[in-house]
């Protein structure tokens, strides 16, 4: 049976560190832009940590929501793209053909999440900073619109290993960059045609919601609410 | 010619001369044969440590076939070598289990960093100017010989310092030992980020000088006093995954978080509760709470028939909720319900760090604190606080309170004045403390100063000579992390990659260095290289657990391979072992809670902090913290950090100071205004952000940003909180009370803030069209 991947956010379990977003950068060569193109809103951050503040002091919360390509099953930037640089894998990935692209941005314009972003100039690492690239995954060019791919190449490694010993996937064996540094275990990662996996357990969880399902976009991420503290003692 | 010798197989140029560079031979690149045998496009993940804060989490990196330009024997060249692309945790390390935070990911671009020191280098400007020139090793050794041998021959060892930051295990050993040889006093340590009235208070709690650890995943309450623990206290990756257990783990059952701080850190930003608290009353909110426990009889007071904590049998008469409400400024029914239902939901934790613990009342806090837990039954037991044990071999206690405040007292007794030679190993002091302490001019007058740093800082720019250590991947390492876990840890891990530059290992030049004085040092320092002693030391736990002992060369190539020895019996069950694991198993040998502690030290008078300035001069508490992406300011030179948003404020690539929404408003600054902050002790600059998460008369800003010479990426960008800091001290300790200034503030003009949160196509930025 093919996968479907898919991811559970507990916002209960995340804390807003920061781990996600640079374990992405890491795996997924992100360039950086610097000061003056970040003020721009140029920024590249496939995984961010969205911060909510409620209230005035003294009684203020804050919640924190991290958010990615929700690899919607009816996604808005696909039929969009021109080119076909946007399309649908068989495994439910929103993918990016990235030598398809030819910078349109309809798709990005298309994504209510805005969580693809546009190279607006080559990217330059200064050397060595080179040397940290990593080889599993393509750098992108000026022009071009890039985003989270679920760590794709991470999936096929997994598949690749698990061949390479004549079994199947198990449970939680690929996980994207973000999902593998995640401490408080609030990103979790899995195949959602299995009904017995942790992310499929957890998608039918009481807490679960899309983010902005109401547009039918399906998304392949539940986000389970925060949880609140009952003083049932007192 | 050995094989190992560079080869000129081929004559390449540089990419981007491709031509001109047969004509200049200099610009040729010789392409040496590779050193290692690589499967290209095979990734191997080889164990290493990081040290980029005091939690010591295991790694482990990702090594992939790449090719990199090199110095080999003094020459440039190409090689086709092992390059490491990716930290993550280390599954089996006890501290991190697998997981690692945004630092220690980040902490990859320190060997590939740009502007790495990358030979051993003289100064040829003015001390400070950061102008230096390439010398060779043999030049640079030969220096530093001959001026301890000067220092020898004129009986003045005593005139050789070593300054250094946060450092344990053999690398600290052998700095020690190689002091001890030469005649000099102990190492000097500086780092900011550590906690020594928390020690100092834990010694007198509970006999031991070390941080604490906490079972968070079996806690039921938890209430924090300014420890940001979840972001950058203590050891943060530990307790994020005890965390995620406290909140999800335990169906039907779901732990408390109250934070009490004055501005919105973090794990602020995740409590359940929020309590806003006057500055520096921590230690009064925390006995107030233990007032409403002990008149409402909520926990017992005596243990084993003796009283739990001395001078509280008359039920902290002082610290009525209604009196509390008035200094602490939290209301008397909040303080009750609070501490009824701590009592209720026991296990029940306390903990204490940052801005408290830098109130000139810092160590009552810390100790009332401390008794509190006591009250709650939560010294020693599951869900409560207790102390990592030590590895067996590990005889001292290295970052103890008394070493660890020793640059501010060392410094503040003019020590610096009688120094000839100064040696500097990861500390950065001119950067890390007031202008008002004046280091820059004590370095100025030491006739010389050597450093072992990576990259030209503050206080390395001050260095005559500078003698770049390899980077951490490319290091032996060793560490004893002191908190986080129930398994005692002694971390080890052989170099993940081949050093890229003409750098050599600080500990190798060391017993060089100690080798080519002769003498005692050799005798006390016999090792050729780092990694023997390491193997050494490590090798007196083969016995530790296993009988008959493993062969040493198994046990050695073992520890190699897991990047570490922890002892394996304690993994199981972390609610059993903390009581009976963590405190070596008997009763007798628990740290108890040593009940006159708190009668000797937390008088009343001890009770109220002080601030520098008047409050009708400066009407705001100034609230420095430690920055998620820069910590101390140690890590402002990395470009993944720069770029990462800030969890509160989304702010990349810059700094800025946080003020509530109404004094904002009455003031009439607006987000982004660029606002001056002035102590009696100087002033600074930097771009407002109006929050609502923080006390109307509180300024926040965090440290990390403000550097005038560190690398590209950070020098001049931002404004450094510790230059307007007060010298104050907390009292009964040598600690800087780094929260204790009070400030004005005025608009200046408008600044630029970088903001992630807002929008995040390309847009115009709202801040430039007003």
């Amino acid at each position: 049976m093919a996968h479907r991947w898919g991811m559970v956010v507990d916002l209960d379990r995340c804390t807003g560190c920061e781990a996600c977003v640079i374990a992405c950068r890491a795996e997924n060569n992100i360039a950086t832009v610097g000061e003056e193109q970040a003020r721009k809103g140029r920024a590249m951050h496939w995984i961010r940590v969205e911060r909510y503040y409620e209230g005035e002091f003294p009684d203020v919360r804050v919640k924190f929501q991290p958010v990615l390509c929700q690899q919607c099953d009816a996604a808005p930037c696909e039929p969009v793209c021109p080119t076909y640089a946007s399309y649908h894998t068989a495994e439910g990935l929103n993918a990016q053909i990235y030598n398809r692209c030819i910078g349109t941005r309809y798709c990005a314009n298309a994504c209510p999440y805005s969580v693809r972003f546009f190279n607006f100039f080559n990217p330059a690492w200064e050397k060595p900073l080179h040397l940290q690239l990593n080889p599993d995954v393509s750098v992108r060019q000026v022009g071009v619109m890039e985003k989270c791919t679920f760590c794709v190449q991470r999936i096929k490694a997994a598949e690749i290993h698990a061949k390479a010993e004549s079994r199947e996937l198990k449970d939680g064996e690929p996980a994207p960059a973000c999902v593998q540094s995640c401490a408080p275990k609030a990103l979790v990662f899995g195949d959602l045609n299995d009904p017995e996996s942790e992310v499929s357990r957890l998608s039918r969880s009481r807490r679960g919601s899309k983010l902005l399902e109401e547009l039918g976009t399906q998304p392949k991420v539940t986000y389970l609410q925060r949880d609140s503290w009952n003083d049932e003692n007192l | 010619m050995e094989r190992r010798d560079f080869l000129k197989v081929t004559v390449l140029t540089g990419a981007t001369a491709a031509l001109s560079g047969c004509e200049k031979p200099a610009q040729q690149l010789v392409r040496f044969v590779p050193e290692q045998d690589l499967v290209p496009g095979v990734a191997v993940w080889k164990p290493s440590l990081c040290t980029l804060c005091s939690a010591g989490c295991g790694l482990t990196v990702r090594v992939m076939e790449g090719e990199a330009e090199v110095v080999r024997k003094g020459q440039l060249g190409l090689i086709k070598m092992g390059l490491a692309k990716k930290l993550e945790g280390n599954p089996d390390h006890p501290i991190n289990q697998g997981k690692l935070c945004a630092r220690g990911q980040a902490g990859l671009q320190l060997t590939y960093h740009p502007d790495r020191v990358r030979g051993p280098l003289k100064r040829s400007g003015p001390r400070g100017s950061g102008n230096f020139q390439q010398i060779t090793w043999e030049e640079a050794l030969g220096e530093v010989v001959s001026k301890l041998q000067e220092l020898r021959s004129q009986k003045q060892a005593g005139a050789l310092r070593f300054l250094i930051g946060r450092l344990r295990g053999q690398r600290r050993e052998l700095i020690e030992e190689f002091l001890k040889t030469v005649g000099s006093s102990p190492a000097m340590v500086f780092d900011p980020l550590d906690e020594p009235v928390l020690r100092q208070a834990n010694l007198l709690s509970f006999g031991r000088a070390t941080m604490p650890s906490f079972d968070l995943a079996h806690a039921n309450y938890v209430i924090s006093f300014g420890a940001d623990f979840l972001g950058t206290w203590n050891s943060p990756v530990a307790q994020s995954i005890a965390y995620g257990e406290m909140r999800q783990g335990h169906p039907g059952s779901r732990g408390k978080l109250v934070q009490v701080e004055q501005r919105m850190s973090q794990t602020g930003a995740n409590a359940d509760e929020w309590v806003p608290v006057r500055p520096g009353m921590d230690g009064v909110l925390a006995l107030g709470l233990a007032h409403v426990i002990l008149k409402e009889k909520l926990r017992p007071t005596r243990e084993n028939g003796e009283t739990l904590i001395a001078g509280w049998q008359q039920g902290l008469p002082d610290y009525s909720p209604e009196a509390v409400e008035k200094t602490a400024g939290v209301a008397a029914k909040r303080i009750e319900r609070l501490a009824r239902e701590m009592a209720a939901h026991t296990p029940a934790v306390a903990m204490i760090g940052g801005a408290p613990l830098a109130q000139t009342n810092g160590l009552f806090s810390a100790l009332a604190v401390n008794a509190l837990n006591a009250l709650l039954g939560s010294v020693g037991t599951p869900g409560g606080m207790f102390f990592t044990p030590r590895p067996p071999h590990a005889e001292h206690e290295w970052g103890g309170f008394a070493a660890a405040s020793d640059f501010a007292g060392q410094f503040l007794a003019g020590k610096l004045d009688d120094t000839h030679v100064l040696l500097l190993y990861n500390a950065n002091p001119v950067f890390a403390t007031p202008a008002a302490w004046k280091v820059r001019d004590s370095l100025e007058r030491i006739p010389f100063i050597v450093s072992f740093g990576s990259f030209v800082d503050e206080t390395s720019a001050f260095a005559d000579l500078i003698l770049p250590d390899h980077s951490p991947l490319e290091s032996w390492l060793d560490d004893i992390p002191e908190s986080g876990t129930t398994q005692a840890v002694v971390s080890l891990a052989a170099p993940a990659m081949l050093p890229l530059h003409d750098t050599r290992a600080m500990p190798d030049v060391l017993l060089q260095i100690a080798h080519q004085l002769g003498g005692d040092a050799v005798k006390s320092l016999p090792w050729q290289s780092f990694d023997e002693m390491l193997q050494a030391s490590i090798s007196s736990l083969r016995t530790a657990e296993t009988s008959p002992p493993v062969d040493p060369e198994k046990f050695w190539a073992k520890v190699q391979e897991q990047g570490g020895w922890w002892s394996e019996k304690m993994r199981s069950d972390a609610k059993q072992t903390i009581a009976s694991v963590a405190f070596g198993g008997s009763a007798s040998k628990q740290p108890a809670f040593k009940q006159p502690a708190f009668r000797q030290h937390g008088k009343p008078e001890s009770a109220l902090p002080q601030f520098d300035g008047a409050e009708h001069e400066f009407p705001f508490h100034f609230h420095p913290y430690v920055s998620q992406a820069f910590l101390d300011g140690a890590l402002a030179h990395l470009p993944w950090m720069q770029e990462m948003p800030d969890a509160l404020s989304t702010v990349m690539w810059g700094t800025w100071i946080e003020i509530n929404p109404k004094t904002a408003a009455k003031l009439g600054i607006e987000q982004g205004d660029l606002v001056e902050v002035r102590s009696q002790h100087g002033k600074l600059q930097a771009p407002a952000l109006v929050s609502p998460g923080i006390a109307p008369d509180v300024i926040a800003m965090p440290f990390g940003q403000g550097h005038e010479n560190f690398s590209r990426y950070a020098s001049g960008r931002g404004a450094n909180p510790m230059t307007i800091l007060a010298p104050l001290q907390v009292a009964e300790t040598g600690s800087l009370a780094w929260a204790a200034t009070r400030v004005d503030i005025s608009k200046v003009g408008r600044g630029k803030l970088a903001l992630f949160a807002g929008g995040l196509r390309e847009r115009p930025s709202e801040l430039e069209h007003r």
